[in-house]
């Protein structure tokens, strides 16, 4: 009976080991290793249901957008933008904070993450593929959400333009189609795009200071109040560099000072262009820029700064 | 000289216990040599510092002092791990994978994918006894179901040496029974085992060499029949031996100089006796 087991157990491993050469040759750094962290985070955050997130955000669009027809078109459109991106930019930033701050302290903790080290994983991968997997569920939520918002946004529009022409059907052609114009131009504007890929920015670099703070944090509770303040103080510290700045004389110690607490405190208000894209006003081109490169800027360096907290960890 | 497939020297681990003076110390001074294709077992008891030991080993704790190699590699490499499977203690995977996608998870880990992946998983779920369970959410496995999806888990990629912390904790007699003949078949293929467990019997059963650990320090360390033989006994066991027959014996053995300490029925094992019953 045992010697039946061993035989088969045996015959097995040998035509497994004979049929192939052994290991591949082990690399410093491997793209497909990541790859398989980043879809099992994405997996993980999708099983734990943080979708429901976007259907609050369907729900609140689609809710307020009924309440909004007694307004004149020009108003109703700029209240959906307005509600549209505004919760946009805090369900991404929420989203973020809240997925990201339990994905290395969860594993610490079912030492989830002695299996995955103990294979030839080097602990930068096992950062890079879990901040990706979040990234990713980010981009997700972003798309969705405009998706949505774009949909309710287009519905009003052709709404709101079935009326104008019953309205208008008896006057002059070119009256009609000036009235057509201005209601597509109050609707959608082309300015949406960096708006919103400026929200999506900020998600990211809100996840990956999260991450870094996860490192060294001892409880996901305390990630979350920290993320919390910082999130508040990011939005105020603007205004408070600039009364500092003019109170004291700016020397090279304050400079120094000044640039730590950016650092610490990233200027989150430097992110929020909604209030132009509402008001439609064009954001430049090189604003745009500037501030996606700095929310690129932002996003690598607290992963990189988590990193090094993870490396010197005793897990 | 071979090169040993695990060198441990001068290692000492101590753990700051944070808002005291006082600190741990986990393993103390140890040196450790396991050579390649035996099945080394780390004995101690309950917070001796075996898992500590195998945690160092493994890079995933680093030493206090000293140093620890696996096939010449230092410990701190991440290539050192490259034909190493390790099966932690208690293993906890993710709760929301099935036992199939766990598998594939850590195969993409270690490299592989496609269609090799793929019958490697068919083969390890199948050798361990998970093939009914491989679309079932690790959620709802049950503690010994860990432990096999573990074991499978640390065999993907055909490792060199398969480093095990209590390999059978929480499996049933009839699973446990199957590890041990896993782990002598790996041996055959010469594949080397370092293993911690406290189950002296399973231990003796299986390995070749054992170190005994106590409170982090290495007390005693050799070859299994060596470490227990007891040098001036022999055992002896007869099988429908008369009365008369076993009193002449006696007799013989007090005309030399032997005494007989013992005599008493030959029994059966428990476990032998739970597997007989159990079996299907
Ligand atoms: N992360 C840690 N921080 C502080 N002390 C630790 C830590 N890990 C282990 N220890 C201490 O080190 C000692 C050895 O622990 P270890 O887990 O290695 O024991 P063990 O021999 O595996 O025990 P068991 O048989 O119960 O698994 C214990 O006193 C334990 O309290
Ligand atoms: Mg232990």
């Amino acid at each position: 009976m045992s010697n039946e087991i061993d035989n088969l157990t045996l015959e097995r491993f040998d035509a497994s080991a004979s049929a192939r050469p052994m290991q591949t040759r082990h690399r410093a750094f491997s793209l497909a290793r990541v790859r398989a962290i980043t879809v099992n985070t994405l997996t993980e955050l999708t099983r734990l249901k943080v979708f429901y997130v976007l259907l609050v955000f369907a729900l609140l669009l689609i809710g307020s957008s009924i309440f909004m027809a007694q307004f004149t078109f020009q108003q109703e459109f700029q209240i959906l933008k307005d509600v549209s991106l505004g919760a946009m930019s805090i369900f991404t930033s929420l989203l973020a904070i809240v997925a990201t701050a339990r994905l290395i302290p969860q594993d610490i903790e079912d030492r989830t993450v002695y299996t995955i080290l103990a294979k030839p994983v080097p602990r930068l991968e096992y950062l890079l593929g879990k901040i990706a997997g979040v990234l990713l569920l980010l981009a997700i939520s972003t798309l969705v959400m405009s998706a949505v918002f774009v949909l309710v946004l287009y519905m009003r529009e052709q709404a709101v333009l079935h009326t104008t022409i019953r309205q208008m059907s008896a006057a002059p052609r070119e009256q009609l189609d000036a009235a057509v114009r201005a209601v597509r131009a109050s609707a959608f504007n082309i300015d949406m795009v960096p708006g919103i890929t400026i929200i999506y920015l900020k998600a990211c670099l809100l996840a990956a200071l999260t991450l870094f703070v996860s490192t060294f944090a001892t409880t996901n509770i305390f990630t979350i109040v920290v993320m919390a303040f910082i999130y508040f103080i990011g939005h105020l510290q603007a205004t408070a560099r600039e009364y500092w700045l003019q109170a004291h004389a700016s020397g090279l110690i304050t400079k120094i000072f000044l640039a730590v607490v950016a650092l610490l405190f990233p200027d989150l208000q430097a992110f929020n262009l909604v209030d132009d894209i509402v008001a439609g006003t064009a954001i430049s081109l090189g604003l745009f820029f500037k501030t996606a490169l700095l929310g690129i800027f932002y996003t690598a360096i607290y992963t990189l700064l988590a990193a090094f907290v993870f490396y010197g960890k005793e897990l | 000289m071979t090169e040993p497939a695990i060198a441990v020297r001068g290692l000492t681990k101590i753990f700051p216990v944070p808002f005291h003076r006082q600190s741990i110390t986990a393993v103390r001074d140890l040196d450790l040599r396991v050579e390649p294709g035996e099945v080394f077992g780390l004995l101690g008891p309950n917070g001796s510092g075996k898992s500590t030991t195998l945690k160092i080993i493994l890079g995933l704790v680093s030493p206090t002092r000293g140093r620890t190699e696996i096939f010449g590699r230092d410990s701190r490499l991440v290539e050192s791990r490259v034909a190493v499977g390790f099966l932690p203690e208690n293993p906890y995977f993710y709760k929301y994978l099935t036992g199939e996608e766990t598998l594939r998870f850590f195969g993409r880990l270690c490299g592989l994918g496609g269609a090799r992946l793929r019958e490697r998983i068919n083969e390890l779920l199948d050798l361990v006894g998970l093939t009914k369970a491989r679309k079932q959410r690790l959620g709802t496995y049950s503690k010994g179901m860990l432990q096999r999806i573990g074991l499978a888990q640390a065999l993907i990629h055909h490792p060199k040496l398969l480093v095990l912390d209590e390999p059978t904790a929480g499996v049933d007699p009839a699973g446990s029974r199957e590890i041990r003949d896993l782990i002598r078949d790996l041996r055959h293929r010469g594949i080397t085992v370092l293993l911690s467990s406290h189950l002296l019997a399973q231990a003796q059963e299986i390995c070749d060499r054992v170190g005994i650990l106590a409170d982090g320090a290495l007390v005693r360390e050799g070859r299994l029949e060596e470490l227990i033989a007891i040098e001036n006994q022999t055992e002896l066991v007869l099988e429908n031996a008369s009365g008369t027959l076993l009193n002449e014996i006696e007799g013989l053995a007090a005309r030399s100089n032997a005494r007989v300490i013992e005599r008493r029925k030959s029994t059966t094992t428990l476990e032998r006796l739970f597997l007989e019953a159990t079996k299907k």
